[in-house]
């Protein structure tokens, strides 16, 4: 508890405080940094940073949302198999996989030398250094945190419940709206939230894969604190990523009762 | 019985160990900054074993020693010209024991006992170089580029490559206009800002880990990098040129410093002293692609590394360059116009 609080109580504290250029922070205490964050400047990267993490979560719902259906049908072994290749990249550092998809999408990398030398194109395509491969990044490095809690209401689904559904008169359609959806949406829920909001924040993928020119909120935090020296400032920054947040997370417990007491009635 | 025989050995083993208890020291540097077959030659010789840490930024280095002052991570560091004497202002140095350095008197004496560092208690220089044009001559005729002006040329937007340093671009800025690149006056940043505005939308990347990768990578033909980058780069790419830029190229240098609270003090000094051994420094220089301050070493290099103006440059290629310096608080402005850059407004 503590562990998880006191590092926030820091940052909390920090956002408050005046910059010093020599000790980092220094009194007096001010709302300074939360009202230079109303810059318009910030909105923009906010609303950019918001629009491509919205890109990638679409993207790993549309493929994590059958992978997941498919992993909790497939038997046994397979799914063994299956959920390995899923965590086996956790083992090598996101930053190294970064680097990797980089090599993948450079104009003489892996893709184009192959499109090329099977005669597909003519010249390279322009790949690396634009949103789309920030986007393909975050998707690549985020996919699993989909999957797996949409795995874990796919397993709880019970075939019967379908069947039912089926003996019902209802289609395919009609049962995946009204009884697949509905059962998995926590899942659905979770998947996003556990997409979006990292996806905001990881600066290296805009760094490494965007040409450090798509900036996203994780970008302006880590420049106020590593380059510019602007700790309270880069603190306020992201103290408001965590309300973000928190509002989401607020939001997912409203409807989570609203729908519950539709359930009931 | 085996087992105790086992157990027995491999204690006695452990105890080997803590008895010659392996010296390390911690070198905190550039990435790519440092042949690996000199750290194994002063491993070879010493037995201390060299923990090489990278980062990409001054002020990325500056910020984990202030941090972790206390916790004393790194015995050595490379500072850029005026973080040298910011870090001493702020007392987070610890001073040289000349007596300890043998070859101290090999330095050119035009980079000893500057304002940075007077006396040069604090640091050590290590090597020195400039950031100017890449061109690739492979898709650019190099003969065409001679100035930072020539990057605005529409022919080649999309293609260019800047530094991920907001004083290195604003330099470029600034220069452009005729100002100083070390202007502390928020109207001639803000001008050097709307001028780099017009540019960025022909940016493809900014790029400050390898700024050669790029290049080689095909995603850009034209842009800044530095001098050292460009000798390697055009191991892998011949056409890759280094080009000076009329305006004046950016020059630093980089010393060795020994952090306060470092742990292993003496084998800080014996790595420094090693550094200026000439061959040591020829070998450095020649490998990396950087000029060596290391007199006695710049008569060991191959004509063809003493020739290459890249790495020595010529009289008229220094018409104008300029050496980064501290601008103090106007750091604040510069940051604010570089994020505007960066988000596109």
């Amino acid at each position: 508890m503590l562990l998880v609080l006191l590092p926030n109580l820091l940052v909390i504290g920090a956002s408050f405080m005046t910059r010093d250029p020599s000790d980092f922070l220094s009194l007096p205490l001010t709302l300074d940094n939360y009202r230079r964050l109303m810059d318009p400047l910030y909105l923009q990267v906010f609303l950019h940073s918001l629009y491509m993490a919205a890109v990638t979560t679409v993207l790993c719902l549309l493929i994590g949302y059958p992978f997941a259906w498919a992993l909790a049908r497939v038997d046994k072994r397979w799914q063994t198999l299956l959920m390995f290749l899923l965590i086996v990249p956790f083992w090598t550092n996101s930053l190294v996989r970064t680097y990797a998809v980089k090599l993948l999408l450079a104009s003489n990398g892996l893709i184009n030398s192959a499109l090329q030398s099977l005669g597909i194109t003519e010249a390279p395509i322009t790949m690396l250094y634009t949103e789309g491969a920030v986007i393909v990044g975050l998707v690549y490095l985020l996919l699993p945190f989909m999957i797996l809690p949409l795995y874990a209401v796919f397993e709880d689904l019970r075939r019967e419940l379908l069947l039912a559904s089926h003996d019902l008169g209802a289609g395919r359609l009609a049962t995946f709206f009204h009884v697949v959806l509905p059962l998995t949406l926590p899942g659905v829920i979770a998947g996003v939230l556990l997409v979006l909001l990292p996806a905001m924040g990881m600066f290296y993928v805009a760094d490494v894969l965007g040409g450090a020119k798509n900036l996203l909120v994780g970008n302006v935090i880590k420049n106020q604190f590593l380059d510019a020296r602007d700790w309270p400032f880069g603190a306020a920054a992201s103290v408001l990523l965590t309300l973000a947040m928190a509002v989401l997370l607020l939001a997912h417990r409203l409807s989570r009762r609203r729908l519950g007491e539709e359930g009931e009635t | 019985m085996k087992k105790v025989a086992l157990a027995a050995m491999l204690a006695a083993a452990l105890a080997g160990c803590s008895k010659q208890e392996e010296q390390v020291l911690n070198l905190y540097n550039w990435s790519e900054y440092m042949p690996q077959t000199v750290l194994d030659q002063f491993t070879e010789e010493t037995g201390i074993k060299v923990v090489y840490t990278t980062y990409d930024s001054n002020e990325a280095m500056y910020a984990r020693l202030k941090l972790l002052d206390e916790s004393s991570q790194y015995d050595l560091a490379v500072p850029s010209t005026y973080y040298v004497n910011k870090m001493r202002n702020e007392g987070l140095l610890a001073p040289i024991d000349r007596s300890k350095l043998s070859g101290f008197d090999n330095i050119d004496s035009t980079l000893v006992n500057l304002d940075i560092d007077p006396g040069n208690q604090y640091s050590v220089p290590y090597l020195w170089g400039t950031t100017g044009i890449a061109v690739n001559g492979d898709a650019i005729d190099p003969a065409t580029v001679t100035s930072w002006a020539d990057l605005w040329k529409p022919e080649y937007q999309g293609r260019i490559m800047m530094m991920n340093d907001v004083r290195e671009v604003f330099h470029v800025g600034l220069r452009v206009l005729g100002y100083s690149a070390n202007s502390t006056n928020p109207e001639e940043i803000e001008a050097a800002y709307s001028k780099l505005a017009e540019l960025m939308p022909g940016v493809r990347t900014f790029n400050s880990d390898a700024p050669r990768m790029p290049y080689l990578e095909g995603e850009t033909d034209i842009g800044m990098i530095w001098n050292g980058e460009a000798v390697m780069g055009a191991e892998d790419l011949p056409a890759l040129t280094y080009i000076y830029p009329q305006e004046g190229a950016i020059v630093w240098f980089d010393s060795f410093v020994i952090p306060k609270n470092a742990k292993n003090v003496e084998a800080a000094h014996k790595f420094i002293d090693f550094m200026l051994r000439p061959e040591i420094a020829a070998e450095i220089s020649t490998d990396i692609g950087y000029a060596t301050p290391n007199l006695p070493a710049r008569e060991l290099l191959d004509e063809e590394v003493k020739a290459d103006r890249a790495v020595y440059p010529a009289a008229e290629d220094m018409v104008n360059a300029e050496v980064q310096e501290d601008v103090g608080e106007a750091l604040l402005v510069y940051e604010k116009f570089w994020e505007m850059l960066k988000a596109g407004q």
